[in-house]
Formats: structure tokens, C-alpha cells, sequence
């Protein structure tokens, strides 16, 4: 077992130590089973996305008109991505990005997330770090489409993401917040 | 020390038994002419070995405690988040953590909210158009009264998670998002298996 050596004794009083490691060595053991048994292999995570559903009209506040915001529309077709800006009713940009053909079970579309980064960089108003905006991303897709491709696109749409100081805290959030298109 | 026992070894060896000759008794014989009785003793390994051996335990113990560290840094104290055996969850990278709230679990055939039975998928497939889920809206609903009257004083997160298998079409995605969305819960989360970084 593990000992401490200081030298001769001198036939007088043994000064060589000999701690016994048999506990310890039984306490690493123990605490190696319970975080093994314990431990979660598997991790799961979430992605956010908004409805975006107007609540009561509070009768204490005087309704503000205020000019709409821009939001991205992102129109999931056979073979593209057609990404439109609006404001209200009024299209303000329009621009395509190509659908690669799903292959494998890994889908990412890098393209689509780079065409959205800059779209965004032109168009968002909501890019200085103190600003706590989200701009609005609307998702128009077919009702026969997977979910997996749903969870690709929105991948793509929140790869873009802005600085922003949130208590005296800069941290790194996506720029757009998600909703669906209901027709 | 004494001379007596050295020079006894010099002695020459006579053997009175007739046999002795042809039968010996078994044992080492290599080296066994060696006169010096200290040399004898070396070469011949009749010296007789320790027969406790001793292990060394510091690289054991240096393994068990990296193990631990190892442990002990990718434990997680929020516990395990179930997901229903019948759902395959899709992958994706830009994700953040699973938060409390109640779990809208979504496979092929039927919608489950903390593993009670509230829809069937198969039934919004078969109407072919978006549509209100009545007992998962009558579930949400009464899960939203009862943390309000648990929390009378703190506002509704709102939150829910959908768990839904990665083959399950937008349509009924759609269906059980709304339904959510009226019965109080506008946040909804989508749970994601988290791809690694070198995963392709």
C-alpha cells in the first residue's frame, strides 16, 4: 500500500508511514458507479418558435398606429427557397435560394443559411446590440413536407445570429424568431 | 562466519545407497557444482523467492481519478427529459436548452401531452387540412388553470415543447402548433437531438 519513506529508523521508533488506500480506493469506486449509472448519455435540446398571437386589446392603453416592421418570409417550394421581405402588404426584396435534393439522413441546407445572413445584413433594422428586436421570420411550407425538413429550414433560418446585451451581458442569439404560416 | 561451515562444502560427496546412482530425487540440477555456497545459492535459484508480490496502485488510482473528473464534469443534475420510444426526433445544430414545461409528444398515430392520450395523428392526415385539436386543447387548457392556480401571482410562461418524430407531415405539425398556440401556450419549442460538430 501506499506509504511515506523519510528515511532509516535507527532501530528507535518506525518513521516510515503506510497510509492504507483500501478505502480510498473504494470511495473512487463507488462514486464512479453512481455517476455512471446516473449519467445521460443522450441530450436533447429545443428550438424556439413564436405563434404569434395577438392578445386582448387592453382597454387602459391608447392604441399607437405604428408603420409595420419587415418580415422574412421564407417560402419552401420543390426545388428553391423564395425568401421575401415585407412590410405589411408591400414586398420589399425578393430573392432565391436553390433546394439541394435530401440525401442521406443528415439534411442541412448551408446555402439557404447564408442567403438568409445576408438578406438580413441588408434589410433587418434591429442590428445594434442594445436593441432587443428579434425580426420575424415567417415559414410557408407545403402541408405534405417532413418535419425533418421543417427542423432543416429553421436550422438554416436561426444560423444567423447578432451580439446582444441582455443586463450587462453580450451574448450571441439567433436574429429571427420563427412562426408558421397558417392559411 | 565460522570456517567449519565453509570448508564443509569442499567435502566430497560419498554415497553410501547402492541406487543412489541411477535414482535421484527430482529437482534443480543445472548449477548444483558450484562449490561457493553463496554462489550456489544464487545460480541454483533454490534461494527461495517472496512469494508476495507487490502491485503498484498509483497508475490504478491516477485512472480512477481521471475517470471521476471525466464524470463528474459532464454530469447533468436536470435530469433525464423522456421521449416517447415511437419518436425519432430530428437533428440540428443552432439549439438551446430544454427548459420545464409540458411535453406534446407527436408520433405517426396519436398526440400524447405528458403521456396521456390527447389526438390522433392519423386524423388530421385523413381531414387534409389544418384543424383544432379538441382534447389536446381541453388538456393544455386545464394543465395552463392548474399552474395559474398554483402561481396565482406570477405571469403564464406560456411554454410548451413539442416532441415530434422527424417523419410526421407539416399538417399535422401545424395542427397540434395552433392548438397549442390557443389553448395558451404561443412559445412552443420544438425538442432536437443535438448534432455534434463533426457530424455531417
Amino acid at each position: 500500500m501506499g506509504g511515506v519513506d523519510v528515511g532509516p529508523s535507527n532501530g528507535k521508533r518506525q518513521t516510515n508511514m503506510e497510509i492504507n488506500m483500501i478505502p480510498f480506493i473504494d470511495l473512487l469506486m463507488v462514486t464512479i458507479m453512481f455517476l455512471l449509472i446516473t449519467a445521460v448519455w443522450v441530450s436533447y435540446s429545443r428550438m424556439n418558435a413564436n405563434a404569434q398571437i395577438p392578445g386582448p386589446p387592453d382597454p387602459t392603453k391608447e392604441i399607437d398606429p405604428q408603420t409595420p416592421e419587415k418580415v422574412l418570409n421564407v417560402h419552401v417550394t420543390d426545388n428553391e427557397f423564395k425568401l421575401v421581405w415585407k412590410q405589411g402588404a408591400t414586398v420589399v426584396s425578393e430573392t432565391t435560394a436553390e433546394r439541394p435534393k435530401a440525401t442521406g439522413t443528415e439534411l442541412r441546407y448551408e446555402e439557404l443559411a447564408k442567403k438568409i445572413a445576408d438578406e438580413w445584413k441588408q434589410q433587418s433594422s434591429h442590428q445594434d446590440k442594445a436593441d432587443k428586436k428579434q425580426d420575424q421570420a415567417i415559414l410557408h411550407v407545403d402541408n405534405r413536407l417532413p418535419f425533418k425538413e421543417v427542423i432543416a429550414v429553421l436550422d438554416a433560418i436561426y444560423d444567423c445570429k447578432r451580439e446582444m446585451t441582455i443586463e450587462n451581458e453580450t451574448k450571441a442569439f439567433p436574429v429571427f424568431n420563427m412562426s408558421f404560416s397558417v392559411r | 562466519m565460522s570456517g567449519g561451515g565453509r570448508i564443509s562444502i569442499f567435502k566430497k560427496h560419498h554415497h553410501h545407497d547402492p541406487h543412489a546412482h541411477s535414482v535421484h530425487k527430482p529437482g534443480r540440477r543445472l548449477m548444483h557444482g558450484v562449490p561457493l555456497h553463496f554462489v550456489h545459492k544464487r545460480v541454483a535459484g533454490g534461494g527461495g523467492r517472496n512469494v508476495n508480490a507487490a502491485l503498484n496502485l498509483v497508475a490504478f488510482i491516477d485512472f480512477l481519478i481521471v475517470t471521476v473528473i471525466f464524470l463528474l464534469m459532464s454530469f447533468s443534475a436536470s435530469g433525464e427529459v423522456t421521449v416517447d420510444k415511437n419518436i425519432t426526433l430530428p437533428r440540428a445544430d443552432n439549439v438551446s436548452d430544454v427548459i420545464e414545461a409540458p411535453m406534446v409528444a407527436v408520433n405517426g398515430n396519436q398526440v400524447l401531452v405528458d403521456g396521456s392520450p390527447a389526438g390522433s395523428t392519423r386524423a388530421i392526415e385523413d381531414l387534409g387540412r389544418m384543424q383544432k385539436v379538441d382534447e389536446l386543447f381541453d388538456l393544455l387548457k386545464r394543465k395552463r388553470e392548474l399552474w395559474k392556480s398554483f402561481h396565482p401571482n406570477k405571469p403564464f410562461p406560456g411554454v410548451c415543447i413539442l416532441q415530434v418524430d422527424e417523419n410526421v407531415s407539416s399538417l399535422v405539425v401545424k395542427s397540434v402548433f395552433q392548438t397549442a398556440a390557443y389553448a395558451g401556450y404561443p412559445n412552443v419549442s420544438f425538442m432536437v437531438r443535438k448534432r455534434g460538430k463533426t457530424a455531417n
